[in-house]
């Protein structure tokens, strides 16, 4: 039964990220609005940490790259998740 | 709602740190007795479906986009708040270092406004309305969107006290945006998503099982 809920869900997840890149707004969200509309937010971005994948994307890789940055994220959350669930059922 | 490096000065990140992580903790402590056959798989691909969902930016008006934040969903599943905690925990750590998406110097402040406020707010809203009569479905919705909502005025606050937005004008556009976005993005989805789950594996869901069992 455990094993049929974690491929189903594992199935959800890898649709909604391979989905995600052709159908995701590029438009700025909610809080990127937000800070566009006031010059005391605005130059206030700078990067603490260099990130292998910015925005959930490959450099040079174009679509593919989107859609694989999301694939291997989504399956990375799993990975973690799963770990620190059997670590955690354990202790 | 992710807020970048450099949106909040390093002092008050720290604060946002020192209060956020007893909350991990406790939620750490909460998985530790929960965890189960059934529970282990559920957090799996919840957090790798939150993570998916959270990518897929909708559009709203004012040429603006937003995205689920999952937390309440979460929780409503798998039976407690600290489910939500311990998950958007997991979340924004990968999306911060592995994807820039939100800060490093702000992961503290960000698990607390998505992961403990959105998801405490938001399940027990959910845990009221299920009181007063109000069907699973419509309270999960309700909750969902009060969860994001308020978040997102929170969010605005320590945006201000960051001296980044102006109190009234912050206020008002994070509230409207996320207005909208909690109820497409959030109240719409989650809805759909234990509306589902209560027709198809209705044992699933705690409150369910309760009254099965």
């Amino acid at each position: 039964m455990s094993k049929k809920t974690l491929m189903v869900g594992i199935a959800i997840a890898l649709l909604i990220a391979g989905l995600a890149p052709f159908l995701a707004s590029s438009n700025p969200d909610g809080l990127e609005s937000a800070a566009e509309k006031f010059s005391s937010a605005e130059g206030m971005d700078y990067v603490a940490f260099n990130s292998p994948m910015p925005d959930y994307a490959i450099e040079g890789m174009g679509r593919t790259g989107e859609v694989l940055a999301i694939m291997i994220g989504t399956l990375l959350m799993l990975v973690m998740a799963y770990g620190a669930g059997m670590i955690l059922k354990k202790a | 709602m992710h807020i970048p490096d450099g949106f909040i000065p390093l002092w008050q990140c720290a604060i946002y740190f020192a209060v956020t992580v007893p909350f991990i903790l406790a939620s750490l402590k909460w998985a530790s007795k929960e965890m189960d056959e059934l529970k282990v798989p559920l957090l799996a691909t919840l957090a790798a479906g939150i993570f998916a969902i959270q990518a897929m930016n909708l559009p709203i008006p004012w040429g603006t986009s937003g995205h689920m934040v999952g937390a309440v969903m979460a929780a409503i599943i798998l039976g407690s708040p600290w489910a939500g905690v311990l998950l958007l925990t997991l979340v924004l750590l990968v999306q911060g270092f592995v994807f820039a998406d939100g800060g490093i110097t702000t992961l503290g402040v960000n698990i607390l406004n998505m992961g403990i406020i959105s998801c405490f707010v938001g399940y027990y809203s959910y845990e009221g309305f299920k009181k007063l009569g109000t069907k699973i479905v419509a309270a999960s919705f309700i909750g969902a969107w009060l969860g994001l909502f308020v978040s997102a005025l929170v969010c605005a606050v320590e945006l201000w006290l960051a001296g980044t937005f102006p109190l009234v004008e912050g206020l008002y556009f994070m509230g409207l945006y996320h207005a909208v976005i909690g109820v497409i993005g959030e109240g719409v989805i989650t809805a759909i998503v234990i509306g589902v789950v209560l027709n198809l594996r209705p044992d699933i869901l705690p409150s369910e099982r309760k009254v099965s069992a």
